[in-house]
């Protein structure tokens, strides 16, 4: 089936906590007026859309608390802990880690460490556009730490999730971001976005990629008044994706934010994208084999690949 | 070989790299149907930015994207012989190149040329051609009669036309390169010039007319209706003529007007992002057509600068599109697919985002309009050789060629 829109994204404030990819280059104050929070539970309850609303670094003034409330949601940066470095250790047993890639492999070891502290840990790769083949080494290493710690400890029967290793055991298909399709993000201006990164970036008067025509760098695609309007939004289905719906990194974020920003099409995926990608997915193939080694369940079988880009191997498609 | 005129594939088509200059953006003419919306007499290249985009697609010989067997050095403008002395100097330089690197392009390469044709008998151009000759594909655009051509190929600031100034020209051309073919163009004032004009230039002895609509929106209701009556007019010419024998107009193709398959036959159209094109100022672009002054809504596509090099990600989207993917569902179950076109650049142009995967349909109802009457040509040129007793073996001998926009 293919994904439909399920989640709503509501950016609080300008400064809401970046959670993914994309760093929040917003340090201005800017609240999403109490109305316009009120229209955006009203569209997420009409759509019957999951609200998942991203909170700042500040305390919310009282009125709008009983307004947050009214609605089931989730709140990151408060139910989900967003973190920019390693702790030594973690409060919350659900994390999104947001790492530069130097930083992750810096750090494997103390990642290692929390893993019998979560039960969920997202890491999130802050500067992948500046990934070399020169790092694959020492990620993929990086990654070879991680599993040794997660194999002992499913063997243990605990079972944390990370999710650039253990996901992709149990995925059959691609199971990506899908913004625009899966989620979409209101801004506190009241427009819509595929996701903030979007937002950002047209906050910060940077080129509109998404919708040419517009003089302005707008990147929105729509509002809460007029309802959304997502142009050529065939092209974020994985079917008008030509190198990731023959890919089996089904973990892979198919970050199309990324996506536009390396390679300017929305359904393409940068050189990069797809090699972090398959070392993670190879990764997890070694821990496949681990698990099945120990007997343990560990899905469907991985397959050995010989390439890390599909685009290297376009020709045999 | 069977007395049917065969229609030429550009030379080592398929196997060859091209690489095109976009000497200047200046021409002499306006035409009217023109793309090129940002032409000027000022951005002319430096032959500091040829040699540097010389130099790099040779240093990387060994990169995948400079591979192929063959290589097809074109020269674009504008109109390029107005750079008679910069071209010049550029096929000197990478004839010396291939020779001193030992490159495999060495005796493997084409200069190619589209030009006006206004100043070929210039002597610096004619010395340019003998110096090259063996090496040399020069097409020169003329669109058909007197008023065919001179309804939309006037003179820049002036509604004067070009025809005299280039049909001139046309027995030397032929001459020099007795197989050359040219390049017509049609818009929407042009459709009841189409047949007398073919004829024309088949009378001028040009033995291929490469012709096609341009793949903006310009068409106006009932163009297509008077298109399929003058392509019929001019069938009827061709075949009771016997001109086929001699003659051939792309119009014409026995393969178009068929289904297609989205798995057996999902190839792209075009070559673009196999091609390579650097302008004034050394930036890379997948092809001309994703440069600024080609475009009229969106910005231009560049994959790089001789400095740096190309991103290679910003070629992933060209590389890996396919027919289906661009299409919509319409072009998808479209009973006549086969031989309608797109330009990639005017895709990206006319799409609703960033994105080379909409395709533009704007040539839609032509290309109907042209499967009819292509259709009436097959039909009743089979039921002359039938008659004639000739169809087994025009069956048994004639190519299938399939030739290629670009």
């Amino acid at each position: 089936m293919k994904p439909y829109l399920q989640y709503l994204v509501i950016l609080l404030d300008d400064t809401s906590v970046a959670y993914c990819h994309a760093n929040n280059p917003l340090t201005k104050r800017n609240l999403m007026p109490i109305d316009t929070l009120k229209k955006a539970i009203l569209f997420g309850m009409k759509q019957n859309l999951m609200i998942q609303y991203v909170y700042p670094d500040y305390e919310l003034p009282a009125e709008y608390n009983e307004v947050i409330e009214s609605i089931d949601h989730v709140k990151i940066g408060k139910d989900v802990q967003v973190l920019n470095e390693v702790p030594k250790a973690v409060i919350t047993d659900n994390l999104v880690l947001r790492l530069t890639i130097a930083d992750f492999i810096a750090h494997q070891y103390d990642l290692a460490a929390l893993l019998p502290q979560v039960k969920r840990l997202n890491i999130c790769l802050t500067d992948m556009e500046s990934f070399t083949d020169a790092q694959q080494e020492n990620y993929k290493k990086a990654l070879a730490a991680l599993n040794a710690v997660l194999a002992n400890l499913y063997k243990s029967q605990q079972q944390p999730q990370v999710n650039i290793l253990t996901d992709r055991l149990t995925l059959t298909e691609m199971h990506n971001c899908e913004a625009g399709i899966g989620n979409i993000t209101v801004a506190p201006n009241g427009k819509f976005y595929l996701c903030p990164a979007f937002y950002y970036d047209e906050k910060m008067g940077i080129s509109n990629r998404m919708n040419h025509k517009a003089k302005d760098a707008s990147r929105s695609i729509g509002d809460l008044d007029n309802g959304l309007e997502i142009p050529n939004k065939h092209l974020l289905y994985l079917d008008h994706a030509p190198l990731c719906r023959i890919c089996d990194a089904y973990h892979c974020n198919r970050c199309i934010w990324l996506n536009d920003r390396l390679t300017w099409d929305s359904n393409t995926p940068s050189h990069q994208q797809c090699v972090i990608a398959h070392l993670e997915r190879n990764a997890a193939r070694d821990l496949q084999q681990q698990l099945k080694e120990a007997g343990l369940q560990a899905g469907d079988e991985i397959k050995e690949i010989n390439y890390l880009d599909p685009f290297d191997v376009k020709e045999t498609w | 070989m069977f007395g049917i005129k065969e229609q030429q594939l550009d030379w080592n088509s398929g196997t060859s790299k091209t690489i095109t200059f976009i000497v200047t953006k200046d021409c002499q003419l306006a035409c009217k149907y023109c793309y090129l919306v940002g032409k000027n007499e000022k951005e002319r290249m430096p032959w500091e930015v040829a040699k540097s985009a010389i130099d790099y697609v040779l240093d990387n010989e060994n990169d995948p994207d400079f591979a192929t067997e063959g290589v097809i050095w074109d020269f674009i403008g504008g109109e390029p012989f107005l750079e008679i002395d910069l071209i010049d100097q550029i096929c000197d330089y990478i004839k010396s190149e291939l020779f001193r690197r030992n490159h495999h392009w060495f005796n493997s390469y084409r200069f190619s040329f589209s030009t006006n044709g206004i100043n070929y008998d210039n002597e610096k151009v004619q010395r340019f051609i003998e110096k090259n000759k063996t090496h040399l594909s020069i097409g020169i655009t003329i669109d058909g009669t007197r008023r065919k051509h001179d309804l939309n190929r006037v003179y820049k600031g002036t509604e004067k036309g070009s025809y005299d100034d280039v049909v001139r020209n046309i027995p030397l051309w032929l001459k020099q390169f007795p197989n050359a073919s040219t390049k017509v163009t049609i818009s929407s004032a042009d459709i009841p010039y189409i047949s007398e004009s073919v004829l024309h230039l088949f009378e001028l002895g040009i033995g291929q007319v490469n012709i096609n609509c341009v793949f903006e929106d310009v068409w106006a209701d009932g163009d297509d209706i008077l298109f399929e009556d003058q392509l019929v007019k001019l069938a009827d010419v061709i075949i009771d003529r016997s001109l086929y024998k001699e003659f051939a107009c792309s119009f014409f193709a026995e393969h178009i007007g068929k289904p297609m398959d989205c798995k057996l036959r999902n190839q792209n159209w075009c070559g673009s992002g196999k091609m390579l094109a650097v302008d004034a100022v050394g930036n890379f672009y997948p092809c001309t057509r994703f440069a600024q002054y080609s475009l009229r809504d969106k910005e231009a596509w560049i994959i790089g600068n001789i400095h740096d090099g190309i991103d290679k990600n910003k070629l992933r989207p060209f590389l890996t599109l396919d027919r289906c993917t661009q299409s919509n569902p319409e072009c998808i179950d479209c009973e006549v697919a086969e031989g309608c076109a797109w330009c990639q650049g005017e895709n990206y142009d006319a799409a609703k985002t960033h994105t080379v995967f909409q395709r533009a349909t704007a040539i839609c109802k032509m290309h109907k309009a042209r499967v009819r009457a292509n259709n009436y040509y097959w039909n009743k040129l089979y039921r002359k050789l039938e008659l004639e007793g000739k169809r087994e073996e025009f069956e048994k001998t004639h190519p299938n060629v399939k030739p290629e926009i670009c």
